[in-house]
């Protein structure tokens, strides 16, 4: 098993998922023209990541997704479920997910992410500046 | 570029020539500057040489000679005039044999030995004349004038004196040495030898110099006495030079002299002539050489041909060089140019191409559009439903999965509704068709509730986009608001992820859809959705967006536009429903200033009539 990088373009967010650390971050704007086409690859590394962790693994996720079109909410919706369903069988994965001062879009589409999840799930408030 | 430069251009251009041109003038010019620098050093050189040693060395070689043998021939006549036995044969009036045969045969001896043209003992006792082979030439007399020598030289108190005389009969000089027998005070005869100028003349043609070299042995008025070519003999140095020198060398009369004398002057024939002289030791005779200087120069112009042969082969081998050279240079240059004109070719034909295919695209897509607009209701339909209105359709991609839809239902009713399909473009455009065909079908079968229409949907969806049950991660579906109008005084509303926009007064009345989208995997089949209902008040702004509008990326720090902003937005309108389209659009333009639209965007006011 392989670290997981993928460069941030214009349009898809970079992502990072550290196997030694177990951190798995995910930053940036995703409006592809094919989101299940680029979420596909990301799918199918986690599935496989989940399979191989031991259950005592604590797993950091990190969000920071300013803009996700509707196709792409649908495919993060889909990861978040994979994690949601790892959480309900045991597995220790918390959710931080940042978000933009004065970006109330951000924290809208957070907070709906959020509301069907039971997973440990925390919205913190970036400052402008950073 | 108007032209294609051709390849003759790039392969041919004057610049090499140019560059080896240029170097050919410069080798050029060096050689012939280095060729005439030497030519004049060596020049010099020769010239110098000529004046200071060769001259010299000839004119004193010369005079040597002569000096030499007239001085052993004076030795020879003091030998003959000291001999005692000479003395006292004369001073016996020749009357002794025994000394008469001593004498005579010394007399033959002398002349036959030496190599003198003449010998002679002349007695003061007898005035007999005794010559060569003991012959009795004469008697003296003080008469004669030929005899003249004679008396003058008993009279000189000399050892030896010197005579010449020259004999315009044989055409030649004979030179006497004159030695007194005896007492100088009162000598009793004259002994001596006499020799020719002639024998000389075999070794002054030794030192021929030259084609144009002249020697010449003259006397005090200039006569030539001796010259390297006979013919030369008797004539005067007149005859060979300008009167001025002439007169410059006879006149030069300092005995005192042991350096030749240099001089250099121009013929009637404006050549330059060098010329030396020198003074006898023994006589006041002087030996003379001169020679054009074009002769002795003569082995420059071997410098000249091979300064001329060795600039031309400089130059045919750096022309050559340089040809070669610039070549090599050139041709990578020459290849990359040659090869950045194949590609811009190459790019010009792929971009033709390119912008042919896409403006098939273009035109393909174009159609779309007008296919896509027909679905679109008709002004006419939606000013019937919706009284006052406005609309703003903006496709991201010229079609896309946005649209929106009104329907009479009766008298009565009628329903709008705002779509917003995933995907853009023609992807979101084939949703877009369906969406309005399930609608249209939905309608027709009498479901006329927001809520229950929007149940439907999500059905006939379903069953359309899932049917094979694929197993790829496709997974469409839509968001949509709809509301009902029932007459002027109410509306009921149900949305899948869309909100309805109330404005009343000041105020902002959000009634948002459900959290449910329409179609998509994860839509459970039984997905029910809720009316919410509004009585409408005269006044009532009613506003459908899709999230394409506050979603946009832009701003100061190129975040969505946000809800907030939008309610904000529908606040600050002054105008009517129907004249705030303009409006909504430049608070969108502004907002966005250089960056794209993100997803397709649609706008619909209204307010009921």
């Amino acid at each position: 098993m392989e670290n997981l990088c993928i460069e941030q373009t214009k349009s898809t967010p970079t992502i990072q998922f550290d196997i030694v650390n177990n951190k798995l971050r995910i930053e940036g704007q995703s409006y592809p023209e094919n989101a299940f086409k680029f979420y596909e690859p990301i799918f199918n590394w986690l599935d496989q990541y989940l399979t191989e962790i031991d259950k005592e693994t604590v797993l950091e996720i990190y969000f920071h997704m300013p803009y996700i079109n509707t196709s792409s909410s649908k495919c993060i919706m889909m990861l978040l479920e994979k994690m949601e369903n790892a959480y309900q069988e045991g597995r220790k994965v918390a959710i931080e997910w940042y978000y933009n001062h004065e970006d109330e879009a951000a924290l809208e589409c957070a907070e709906e992410f959020k509301e069907d999840l039971m997973l440990p799930f925390e919205l913190i408030v970036l400052d402008d500046d950073e | 570029m108007s032209k294609v430069t051709s390849d003759q251009n790039i392969m041919y251009d004057g610049s090499t020539m140019k560059v080896v041109s240029f170097a050919c003038i410069i080798i050029v010019l060096a050689v012939v500057f280095t060729g005439s620098i030497s030519y004049f050093i060596t020049r010099n050189a020769v010239v110098d040489k000529l004046k200071s040693r060769d001259l010299v060395y000839i004119i004193e070689s010369a005079t040597a000679k002569i000096d030499g043998r007239i001085a052993r021939a004076r030795e020879t006549s003091l030998l003959l005039a000291r001999d005692s036995a000479v003395n006292e044969w004369v001073l016996s009036g020749e009357k002794n044999e025994q000394l008469g045969k001593y004498a005579k045969d010394k007399l033959t001896d002398m002349a036959q030995s030496y190599d003198y043209v003449n010998s002679f003992i002349v007695s003061v006792v007898t005035g007999n004349y005794w010559a060569e082979e003991g012959r009795l030439l004469q008697r003296m007399s003080e008469d004669n004038a030929d005899d003249y020598w004679f008396y003058e030289t008993l009279k000189s108190d000399k050892a030896v004196s010197l005579n010449i005389d020259y004999n315009i009969g044989r055409d030649n000089t004979y030179v006497f040495l004159n030695a007194l027998i005896g007492d100088l005070k009162h000598p009793s005869g004259i002994a001596g030898v006499g020799l020719s100028l002639a024998d000389i003349a075999k070794e002054f043609t030794e030192y021929k110099f030259g084609e144009s070299s002249a020697l010449w042995l003259v006397d005090g008025n200039g006569k030539i006495h001796l010259a390297d070519s006979v013919e030369q003999n008797g004539k005067n140095l007149n005859d060979f030079m300008p009167a001025a020198v002439a007169d410059q060398i006879i006149a030069d009369t300092n005995s005192q002299q042991t350096q030749p004398q240099i001089l250099e002057y121009v013929n009637a024939a404006g050549e330059t002539v060098d010329l030396a002289y020198k003074r006898t030791e023994s006589t006041d005779w002087k030996v003379v050489l001169q020679i054009k200087r074009s002769e002795s120069i003569a082995v420059l112009k071997t410098i000249k041909m091979n300064t001329a042969i060795a600039s031309l082969i400089a130059v045919l081998m750096i022309t050559l060089v340089f040809y070669l050279v610039s070549r090599r240079i050139a041709n990578p240059l020459k290849r990359a140019l040659l090869l950045t004109q194949k590609m811009e070719q190459q790019v010009k034909a792929r971009t033709s191409e390119l912008a042919e295919s896409n403006e098939k695209i273009m035109d393909s897509i174009e159609y779309a559009r007008l296919l896509q607009e027909s679905i679109l209701p008709t002004s006419e339909e939606l000013e019937d439903v919706l009284g006052f209105y406005f609309v703003l359709w903006r496709p991201r991609d010229i079609v896309g999965g946005d649209f929106f839809w009104v329907r009479r239902v009766s008298e009565e009713k009628s329903l709008v509704a705002l779509v917003d399909c995933t995907g853009h473009g023609v992807p979101g455009a084939f949703m877009t068709m369906a969406v309005n065909s399930a609608l249209k079908h939905i309608v027709e079968q009498n479901h006329t509730e927001p809520a229950q229409i929007l149940s439907e949907l999500n059905l006939q969806m379903k069953q359309i986009l899932h049917r094979n049950h694929q197993q790829s991660f496709r997974d469409d579906g839509l968001d949509i608001a709809i509301c009902a109008i029932e007459g002027h005084s109410r509306l009921s509303f149900a949305g899948a992820k869309l909100s309805l926009y109330v404005r009343r007064d000041q105020e902002i009345h959000t009634i948002p859809g459900d959290h449910k989208s329409i179609g998509y995997k994860a839509s459970p089949e039984t997905l029910t959705f809720t009316s919410q209902s509004w009585d409408i008040e005269a006044g009532d702004q009613f506003y459908l967006v899709t999230d394409g509008y506050i979603d946009q990326n832009g701003g100061k720090k190129n975040y969505s536009f946000g809800k907030k902003n939008f309610t904000t937005e529908i606040l600050a309108q002054q105008e009517a429903v129907a004249c705030q389209a303009a409006h909504f659009e430049t608070v969108l333009r502004n907002y966005m200033a250089d960056e794209s639209q993100r997803d397709d965007i649609t706008l619909l006011g209204f307010s009921i009539r």
